[in-house]
């Protein structure tokens, strides 16, 4: 399976440690389920006009311990659906992490990040070299490798593909 | 260089020695879920829509709980656990319905059994690890345990909090948490095992350690885990539902950090929303208005919790128009409680008291209103978690709810033992 490099802009900085997401789109809307009224609420009190600014390929970063709390899966769907292809932190809460990788999403631990870019900064997750590349600044991270199971996973688009060709090579051996 | 508890556990169910860091396909002893819409239903039709699999092949390998909509209230929900009742009725896996919280009814079941390795959805499985058990949260991934043998796993560093001093009155095991996030971080043990252990230990209740180890998930580890020692022994291996040879640290494992805890400086915890690491002492709150209290959850409703919280309300009254709601852990446990007197206690006080169920912590009972505020045992402290998102939950032990009850406020739950 081969994982295609993440290139697109930093659509946003969450510099919050401990970031909770259901703050994307609001707990008061947690419980939402239509992806277009998700997509509308989705980061309203941090931009109003995320929405329009955001284009598919766009990468959120974030700061430590991205995901603590008690995350649910409706603000991570928004995003996807508004175009964000994944997301890079300095590190992530474990139940988060899991969760999103097993829908497919990259997320990407790269201590640092913070001070390596700026919103709207063209970046590159770069799997092979491990690397988290700024090509507005020219300059570069290293970022934690991925398993390879959690490599095949996201390549795969998330758990239910990941499993089906993993048991698929398996029953080939 | 020795091996940890983690590694040895995770060594014999991947069949070769392994370390920390390794990625490895491990084989659970225990795969456990509660029936939740989005879980459970979503893997039952997975398996059979997605991979041909009409039944799992080693069914005493699997438990599931009925003990989140307990009762039911819709329709809908009675749905959910009749579709679980009948998939546990065609694959003969064990089903406990309202037997109580699963986490804890696993551990009396003997899920926990000390040196096996389980797997669940939910993270608060780690209490399993009082036991000697290495149970790992691993959310919806939980369907690769139903749909093959093995689960992929990378074997996890470990963190080693040793506990020292002694308890003082007033202090419970809930506040050892909360102190130790304080002062190890809300991340300071993030993709590892918390493991747990020190002279003070022994000391501590095996539900006090059901408390500490199920709330792990608050300090970035994966689980939680303590080296068997005779009273958790004595409690598991009874009932234990796999013959295995519990596993201990060697002296000279590698630690990724170690840290030590003095029991001795804690007092009394407050954790103020919004969230879990947030941790206050209790005597910087005191007489702060509060409206409802909740007593229970898999992180509480205990034995020692029920005789802290009877202790405290013994002979007293809750303040007129406060909620109070007291909702023991297990069956078994509210059992014990009503032998020894307490709920008689609790309920003469004024207190609510339900039959075991998960509601009152996960947000399907949640009716608190905009600006009313709560204390509680639940596992969470985070917005809309019992009501309206502009509500606020305190975390704190279960002595402390029952003063808050009393007085309306926060209020120091030392004086009234």
């Amino acid at each position: 399976m081969v994982l295609k490099n993440l290139r697109g802009r930093v659509a946003f900085v969450f510099t919050e440690t401990d970031f909770d997401v259901d703050q994307i789109i609001g707990v008061k809307n947690i419980k939402i389920q239509n992806i277009d009224e998700l997509a509308k609420v989705a980061m309203t009190s941090y931009d109003p006009e995320f929405a329009s600014k955001v284009k598919l390929g766009d990468i959120l970063v974030g700061a430590d311990n991205f995901g603590y709390g008690h995350p649910h899966y409706p603000p991570l769907r928004a995003m996807r659906h508004l175009g964000i292809a994944g997301i890079v932190a300095e590190s992530f809460s474990p139940g988060y992490w899991r969760g999103e990788v097993s829908n497919g999403f990259p997320q990407i631990t790269c201590p640092g990040i913070l001070g390596l870019v700026e919103r709207w900064d063209e970046i590159e997750v770069d799997y092979d070299a491990a690397l988290v590349r700024n090509h507005t600044k020219g300059t570069m991270l290293p970022m934690d490798p991925l398993s390879q199971a959690e490599r095949d996973m996201i390549a795969a688009g998330g758990l239910v593909p990941y499993l089906k060709q993993s048991l698929a090579i398996g029953r080939t051996k | 260089m020795g091996s940890t508890i983690t590694e040895k556990i995770l060594s014999r169910v991947a069949g070769r020695p392994v370390k920390a860091g390794e990625d490895i396909m491990a084989k659970p002893d225990f795969v456990l879920s509660y029936d939740f819409p989005g879980y459970t239903d979503l893997v039952f039709k997975q398996m059979k829509e997605e991979f041909g699999i009409d039944k799992v092949p080693d069914p005493e390998r699997y438990a599931i709980f009925i003990d989140h909509m307990i009762p039911a209230a819709t329709p809908a929900e009675e749905e959910l656990h009749i579709g679980t009742r009948k998939w546990c009725a065609e694959n003969k896996v064990a089903l406990y319905e309202r037997a109580g919280i699963g986490h804890q009814v696993g551990c009396e079941m003997g899920y926990a059994t000390p040196g096996a390795f389980a797997v669940h959805f939910d993270g608060h499985v780690s209490q399993m690890g009082t036991f000697g058990t290495l149970a790992i949260g691993i959310r919806r991934n939980i369907l690769e345990a139903f749909v093959r043998p093995e689960v992929a796993i990378r074997v996890p560093h470990t963190t080693r909090v040793d506990f020292t001093g002694t308890l003082g009155l007033g202090v419970m095991e809930r506040d050892i948490f909360h102190h130790m996030v304080r002062q190890i971080g809300s991340a300071s043990c993030r993709f590892q095992v918390l493991e747990i252990g020190g002279p003070a230990l022994e000391s501590l209740s095996i539900a006090g350690l059901q408390t500490i180890t199920g709330l792990a998930m608050f300090t970035g580890a994966i689980t939680a885990i303590v080296n068997p020692y005779k009273a958790t022994l004595d409690y598991a291996l009874p009932r234990a539902k796999k013959q295995l040879e519990p596993q201990y640290s060697d002296p000279d494992a590698e630690y990724a950090a170690r840290h030590t805890v003095d029991l001795s400086v804690i007092e009394p915890i407050i954790v103020v929303p919004p969230s879990p690491a947030n941790t206050q002492n209790l005597v910087d709150y005191l007489g702060l208005e509060i409206h409802a209290g909740y007593l229970g959850s898999c992180a509480s409703g205990r034995l020692e919790d029920l005789r802290a919280a009877a202790k405290v309300l013994g002979g007293r009254q809750v303040k007129e128009g406060f909620q109070l709601h007291v909702v023991p852990t297990s069956r078994q446990i509210m059992a014990a409680a009503a032998a020894e007197g307490l709920i008689t206690t609790l309920v003469e006080a004024g207190a609510f008291i339900s039959s075991p169920s998960c509601d009152y912590c996960f947000g399907r009972i949640a009716t608190m209103t905009a600006k009313q505020r709560a204390v509680s045992t639940g596992t969470l402290n985070v917005r809309g978690r019992m009501g309206s998102p502009d509500s606020e939950i305190y975390l704190v032990n279960a002595a402390a709810v029952a003063a808050a009850a009393i007085e309306g406020k926060i209020a120091d739950p030392r004086k009234y033992l």
